[in-house]
């Protein structure tokens, strides 16, 4: 299928978009849990329970979803490049020849040991030492993504530049769009709980500040990675990469107006009033929520085609 | 820009197309330079890409005037630059195909010629 000007492979695409969400919502949901949750939590610990609990099991299933669709990934690679079936990619060797000879299957299998590392803390977490070790590989789960991709090929020094800023890039989408889902659900769980008032509006307010240093590490990293591979406002205007860039732009700004409503017209109001209006607030944090969540699943299906696309700053000299 | 270009992507999620991966690493320049005229046969082709490549998966073949194959066989990729060593082939038009894999797993070839003689 011709789209943007190039033809694009519709199961690399979806599974690269899967693996992508996947993998920011590990990373998110144990920086939520970090950063948002357990401080928000000290002061109401009757709501440990249950929100750890769908903490653990949110991690879980994404961290799952990450691994088979990593699986995956490297599967449909081998066929592309060996032009085989999935069966006789894997018995003929190309198999052992991607994952062996090319920087995507070493990563690749670097990330799996990541990912593991991730399920062995979250299994065996006893101690906060266990839970931070869980954060810090879940984050690395994701922002090692950026070894896989453009900024992987970007020659000279100029690629390390590239790298770092793929990898705080990934690392602030995870925070943010990733922490949506637990916040999403939390949202959810405090509208059956009348008490849960003070950790309702400690959370909000905690993730609305993450939201904002992830907002602002978004706009720096993206502004290094669109100059490197864009090049001009001709190969923004000109090229199908640099008009799908503006639309994935255009999504994160209707999310930022979304995140604005809920931190300076929404949060302010759990604080105040009574019940009632109080669950109307919570009804109205939680639709635009999930609001994001949606735009945020679409930024991450525009990347998973931009990685497919010719850089801009490739074809417009 | 053309709104009407944008209109394909809103259905991102559900698409499911088939087709083959798109290509990445453009050839952006090489050594004897694409489609000039060098005096005498040179040793070597080298070829400088616009991203880094994988070593395994990328090659290059040069052919002379006669249609002989005349590259060593096994090219040398450090970076996005990619060479190969050549036996002397007489004057004329030689062919140079090349395929590679960039690092961030595309897939692209080419081909161009140069001439050699006075």
């Amino acid at each position: 299928m011709i789209w943007f000007g190039a033809e694009i492979d519709g199961p690399m695409i979806v599974t690269r978009t899967v693996h992508f969400a996947a993998s920011a919502i590990t990373a998110g949901a144990l920086v939520f849990r970090g950063f948002v949750a357990e401080p928000a939590l000290r002061a109401a610990p009757a709501a440990t329970a249950p929100i750890d609990k769908q903490l653990r099991a949110t991690t879980w299933i994404a961290l799952a979803v990450a691994v088979v669709s990593g699986l995956a990934l490297v599967l449909l690679l081998t066929m592309s490049l060996s032009d085989e079936g999935p069966g006789e990619a894997v018995m003929s060797g190309a198999l052992r020849d991607v994952l062996n000879l090319t920087q995507f299957g070493w990563v690749s299998q670097l990330r799996l040991a990541i990912a593991i590392v991730v399920a062995i803390c979250l299994a065996f977490e006893r101690s906060a030492l266990w839970r931070w070790l869980a954060l810090a590989a879940a984050v690395s789960l994701a922002a090692s993504i950026a070894w896989t991709g453009h900024a992987a090929s970007t020659p000279f020094t100029l690629g390390y530049l590239h790298l770092a800023s793929d990898a705080l890039h990934l690392t602030a989408a995870s925070a943010w769009i990733g922490g949506l889902v637990p916040l999403a659900l939390l949202l959810g769980m405090a509208r059956r709980h009348k008490g849960w008032t003070a950790l309702e509006f400690d959370a909000v307010g905690r993730f609305s500040m993450l939201g904002i240093v992830s907002v602002a590490t978004l706009i720096l990293s993206g502004i290094v990675n669109s100059w490197i591979l864009v090049g001009s406002f001709r190969g923004l205007l000109e090229t199908g990469y640099g008009q799908l860039l503006m639309l994935k732009l255009a999504a994160f700004a209707v999310m930022l107006a979304f995140a604005a409503v809920n931190r300076f017209a929404l949060t302010p109001q759990l604080a105040l009033l009574s019940d009632d209006t109080r669950q109307d607030t919570l009804r109205a944090l939680s639709r635009n929520t999930l609001i994001e969540i949606a735009l945020g699943l679409s930024i991450f299906a525009m990347v998973g085609v931009l990685g497919t696309l010719h850089p801009a700053a490739h074809l417009v000299k | 820009m053309r709104h009407s270009s944008l209109i394909p992507v809103v259905p991102l999620l559900l698409l499911l197309a088939t087709g083959e991966a798109s290509a990445h690493a453009f050839l952006d320049h090489a050594e004897p330079r694409v489609g000039n005229k060098v005096a005498s046969p040179p040793r070597e082709v080298t070829l400088w890409f616009t991203q880094k490549l994988e070593p395994a998966f990328s090659g290059v073949t040069v052919t002379n005037p006669a249609g002989e194959r005349i590259d060593g066989g096994k090219a040398r990729v450090s970076g996005n630059q990619m060479s190969i060593s050549l036996r002397p082939g007489g004057t004329g038009t030689y062919h140079v195909n090349w395929h590679v894999l960039s690092v961030d797993t595309h897939t692209t070839d080419g081909n161009f010629t140069f001439q050699v003689g006075q």
